[in-house]
């Protein structure tokens, strides 16, 4: 049974704001509904002070795929059927686009969101290694103001984010990426279609005469967060695109999740199967050109 | 708190409903106007039992809440026969063999639907693809998805008639 709660529909963000800066605590956002719903439900720990729904979907300034010279914004409630059909994500962002085609089932895709799959933080959030390989910024409103966050400082710890109770995600921001980079995103499921994930990789590199001229990587579900690596990223800039040094770097990037980590009982199998994924993503980006 | 009437079109009729708004959409469909095609499996969108087109886009009916579908454009599997006939995507699934328990047959035939709507003419995989969150436990899905290419394309040039 689902319980007993209040339900609006604000038309405008003004609405919600004065809502939020009322109820905040006892508030929820939704949009898609696919983890909020199921959550409830199940009477998931998470969301137990849940007594108010907040239901953005029906407001359009939020609802946005917006080009601009800072780059693109993507409004909270955008769903992954929208960023799926959008040329210019698919020209500039194609990890983006391709961590939106393995998200969930049509019917998912349909109605899962942006905001609600990075604000839910879970460690499997599809979106969020493309996402940080992109250095995406979160544009958050309060009636105290406006600010903008890094992606990666935004997200704390699993199903967490510094979001605070009277604060509504307006959009994120993907800069523009500067050339040369080639990219993949990759991701292992249990099952098809409607796999939550288990292992996603997003890499973007730019090959600089068979040297790594530049390199930015990113991690989902393998890490209890997802999470950009930048430190192995200034190791790895440099170094010769050959078999064994790719090899090693891989190796340097299991060392780094086992940290992330601890020790959690699936590492032991997905330690190996990342750094495989993770070689190979090298080698063909590697052969890719650029 | 309390109940609210909410307005939106039904199977192409413009219906109103007094309902709690934090209600399912698949139980307002269901218990409320009594359309009881529409199935519930999971509960929490992973068999697409419950499909239903919302403003022509497939979607889990136990994942929207009944305030979030005012002004909306609601199909559901009654929809599809016309006069107490099938239409045709229902007779190819009854033809080919698509339908065995017909636990996940509305699911089926609404993501499929969805997808005619969207793109005439799709591949195989395409059609895969479309139906990869719906579950069936009976078919293995081959002969649901010759139902759907044939509905697509008509029928092979040897198939007797
Ligand atoms: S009942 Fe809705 S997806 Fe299973
Ligand atoms: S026919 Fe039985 S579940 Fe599909």
């Amino acid at each position: 049974m689902m319980p007993t709660l209040d339900f609006i529909r604000p038309t405008s963000t003004t609405e919600v704001l004065d809502v939020l800066d009322r109820h905040g605590q006892e508030a929820a956002i939704l949009a898609g509904g696919t983890d909020l719903i199921p959550g409830l439900r199940q009477k998931a720990a998470r969301f137990s002070g849940v007594k108010m729904l907040v239901d953005i979907s029906a407001i359009e300034e939020l609802r946005q795929i917006r080009y601009s010279d800072n780059g693109m914004s993507i409004g909270t409630a955008v769903t992954f059927s929208e960023i799926l059909g959008n040329d210019l994500l698919s020209e500039y962002y194609p990890l983006l686009v391709k961590a939106a085609v393995n998200l969930g089932s049509v019917q998912i895709r349909n109605r899962a969101t942006i905001g609600g799959n990075f604000i839910n933080n879970a460690p499997c959030a599809d979106s969020v290694p493309p996402l940080l390989v992109y250095e995406a910024s979160v544009i958050i409103q309060s009636k105290r103001g406006e600010k903008t966050v890094p992606l990666s400082d935004f997200l704390s710890s699993p199903y967490q984010t510094r979001l605070e109770p009277d604060e509504l995600v307006l959009h994120t921001l993907l800069p523009p990426v500067s050339e040369g980079f080639n990219g993949e995103f990759y991701k292992l499921g249990r099952r098809r279609g409607v796999a939550i994930s288990r292992i996603t990789l997003a890499v973007l590199l730019r090959n600089n005469s068979g040297k790594v001229g530049d390199i930015r990587l990113a991690a989902g579900a393998v890490t209890p967060v997802g999470i950009r690596f930048t430190d192995l990223e200034n190791d790895f800039r440099g170094r010769d695109i050959i078999p064994r040094e790719l090899k090693q770097m891989s190796r340097e990037l299991g060392k780094r999740i086992l940290q992330e980590t601890g020790l959690r009982w699936s590492t032991a199998y997905k330690l190996p199967v990342t750094q495989q994924i993770f070689y190979q993503i090298l080698s063909s980006l590697a052969n890719s050109g650029g | 708190m309390g109940s609210k009437s909410i307005k939106f079109i039904l199977n192409g009729k413009d219906v109103s409903v007094k309902t709690l708004l934090h209600r399912r959409l698949l139980d307002v469909i269901r218990e409320d106007f009594g359309l009881t095609g529409t199935k519930e499996g999971c509960g929490i969108g992973e068999c697409g039992a419950c499909t239903v087109l919302l403003n022509g886009k497939a979607v889990n009916a136990c994942l929207v809440l009944a305030g979030q579908i005012e002004g909306a454009e609601i199909m559901t599997v009654e929809h599809l026969a016309k006069d107490g006939q099938l239409n045709k995507l229902q007779q190819r699934f009854l033809e080919k063999g698509a339908v065995q328990c017909g636990f996940c047959t509305p699911g089926m035939l609404m993501s499929a639907t969805a997808l005619l709507m969207h793109k005439p003419s799709p591949t195989r995989e395409e059609i895969q693809d479309d139906i990869a969150g719906n579950l069936c436990r009976c078919t293995g899905y081959k002969q649901i998805i010759e139902a759907i290419y044939e509905t697509a394309y008509g029928r092979k040039k040897n198939s007797s008639e």
